[in-house]
């Protein structure tokens, strides 16, 4: 790695693949799939694990907390939208916001502890917000969630921008910010802060001996990915026109840190692998065979004893040994063995 | 946090970089006795449960001193630096520096104060290369700005410059690149002492630098220390007492949590006391 080169914004985009392979996803998944929601679903998850991942793999927390700000993103444009009769621009960017004081609030408690105890209170906090919710019914709609969320077209000032009563068309607002996060969220890990990050998750002891006040940055990483994993509920709370309880279940939480873990840590693109992955192998598995959470435990056990670095590190090792291969049967030419 | 820093210059660095290692404590008058001691530690005490590792420790530290700190094993040397560095929080007793009490005020606070340290046992950001690490530890003395979401590393010249010449006083500029956890040991124990040098403190807690080093690293730390002398005040727990004796003006001997007996390297090296605790008795650190 090259420690002086200059961050011009566009020369990153280049020096760094990964916004392009996102772009790449975004331009595939409408050619491949017939089913709009299907890819919007992809981009919504994908969404959530890039959140989930900035935690775990850029500054080394277990969160099984996403779930709480995913169904906050969801609930608070539900409500918004259903009651308050809020635009959609303002009720998203108001549900991303909700996300980001949810994560504020339980990484304010959950960061006084390490290790096990940390994992703990997030999970003590994804069981509270569940029966918060269910307890709520007036706010939450309770066990039914809230429903008849509508989709109406983009407007802003009263200029309405694009509809989007089709899947398809909704994919497309869908995806130009999933990209637009994805950027930014490539600047964020590049920038001082995220390398502080991977310090923290490096040794916490030596970035707090050598003056970082670790906290702070674990609470910031907290926000930060609250706020996109509450735009990710947000998104597939007007994809399916509901805000179900099941959003911040800790199910939620769970299937988002295995998404994540699938597709590797410490890298952005890993985490929409990850989410591709799962959503598009559940999606055909679960038409084929009602156990196919069964095949997705063995892939986990797999990745947990063989492949760390996930789908990911899996591409990369493929790349490199194909790159290698080349190499090699380039090689003859150059240095002619004996024919025999 | 205070405003009326006595040295300003341990709190941001001094603008010429021409001299980047210099700084603060050239102007700490050495060896003056009048001046108040850069630290000032009294009755410091450390319990872990039941266990008094520190029963009560009195430390001045003279501004632009090499102050070593011996005693056999176990005798609380390293859990004194943990309290004087915040790294543990201290049961009881107060912590002067430079002025500022301290005492209850987080590692991460006191490195702004101009306190640094390097650990004992290795502890280095072991997946990150040589440089990231140095730069991580310069930048660390300016916490606000490593909240910047916006821009890669490498705008701040002035710490990417301390960064290079740490490497080139640790003689690791050859292994900039590679990975801190790659090193030998005696290159990852030589490391250790530039992050500590990477924060420009003005007091500089060197917690056993030679452990577990190879007879040929020893000259190298042992310069490497010296050097650091002619600019930092230093605290220095040390085992090689060839190094201790050579390089130290005062020597405090510290025994069960306590301090036996503190005085020049000559007095010590002539003590009944500390012969019988420790000097004469070194492997097995046993008792008087």
């Amino acid at each position: 790695m090259n420690a002086s080169r200059r961050a011009y914004p566009l020369a990153n985009l280049f020096a760094n693949p990964g916004w392009w392979l996102a772009l790449a996803v975004v331009l595939i998944l409408p050619l491949t799939l017939n089913s709009g929601t299907l890819a919007t679903e992809v981009l919504v998850y994908a969404l959530a694990v890039l959140g989930c991942n900035l935690l775990l793999g850029y500054t080394g927390l277990l969160s099984f907390g996403q779930g709480i700000f995913f169904g906050m993103g969801s609930y608070t444009l539900g409500i918004l939208m259903t009651r308050a009769g809020l635009g959609l621009p303002l009720s998203v960017l108001l549900a991303l916001v909700a996300g980001a004081l949810t994560a504020a609030l339980v990484g304010w408690f959950a960061i006084r502890q390490r290790g096990t105890y940390f994992v703990m209170l997030t999970l003590a906090f994804a069981q509270m917000f569940y029966f918060l919710a269910y307890s709520l019914p007036d706010w939450t709609g309770g066990d039914n969630g809230l429903l008849n969320i509508p989709r109406p077209p983009l407007s802003l000032f009263g200029m309405t921008l694009m509809p989007l009563d089709s899947p398809w068309r909704f994919y497309t607002l869908v995806a130009v910010c999933f990209l637009v996060v994805f950027w930014l969220l490539q600047r964020v890990t590049a920038s001082v802060f995220g390398r502080t990050l991977l310090a923290i998750r490096e040794n916490e002891t030596r970035a707090s001996a050598v003056g970082y006040d670790t906290r702070r940055f674990k609470l910031a990483a907290f926000a930060l990915s609250g706020a996109v994993t509450g735009l990710a509920g947000a998104f597939h709370a007007l994809m399916t026109g509901i805000a179900p309880l099941s959003n911040i279940e800790y199910h939620t939480s769970e299937m988002i840190l295995v998404m994540t873990v699938i597709g590797g840590t410490g890298n952005l693109f890993a985490s929409v692998l990850g989410a591709a992955f799962y959503v598009l192998m559940s999606d055909w598995l679960s038409t084929l065979w009602p156990r196919w959470l069964l095949l997705l435990g063995l892939l986990l056990i797999g990745v947990s004893l063989f492949m760390h670095k996930g789908l990911w590190g899996l591409l990369q090792r493929g790349w490199t040994a194909l790159r290698r291969g080349r190499a090699a049967a380039a090689a003859p030419e150059g240095a002619p063995e004996g024919e025999r | 946090m205070s405003s009326n820093r006595s040295g300003s210059s341990a709190a941001m660095p001094p603008a010429a970089s021409t001299a980047p290692l210099g700084g603060a404590a050239n102007a700490d008058a050495k060896g003056d006795m009048n001046a108040p001691p850069l630290l000032d530690a009294r009755g410091v005490v450390k319990r872990y449960g039941k266990f008094t590792a520190l029963g009560g420790v009195d430390l001045r530290v003279r501004a632009g001193t090499v102050h070593s700190v011996i005693g056999p094993n176990g005798a609380g040397k390293t859990t004194l630096f943990h309290t004087l560095t915040g790294t543990v929080p201290i049961t009881a007793g107060t912590i002067q520096f430079a002025g500022h009490d301290v005492t209850h005020e987080p590692d991460n606070v006191r490195v702004r104060r101009g306190i640094a340290r390097s650990f004992q046992v290795t502890s280095l950001f072991a997946n990150l290369d040589v440089r990231e690490n140095l730069r991580l530890a310069a930048q660390g003395a300016h916490p606000t700005g490593a909240f910047d979401m916006w821009h890669a590393p490498g705008r701040r010249r002035e710490i990417a410059e301390l960064a290079d010449a740490i490497l080139q006083r640790l003689g690791l500029t050859a292994r900039a690149g590679t990975a801190a956890g790659a090193l030998s040991h005696g290159q990852q124990r030589r490391l250790e002492v530039g992050m500590a040098l990477a924060a420009r403190p003005r007091a500089i807690f060197l917690d056993e630098p030679t452990s577990g080093m190879g007879v040929d690293d020893l000259d190298g730390m042992k310069t490497l220390i010296r050097g650091l002398a002619a600019d930092h005040t230093v605290l220095l727990i040390e085992h090689n007492m060839n190094i201790v004796m050579d390089i130290s003006d005062t020597v405090t001997v510290m025994q069960q949590g306590r301090v036996l007996v503190e005085g020049t390297p000559a007095a010590i090296r002539d003590d009944d006391r500390v012969r019988a605790a420790y000097l004469g008795n070194m492997i097995t650190g046993g008792r008087a």
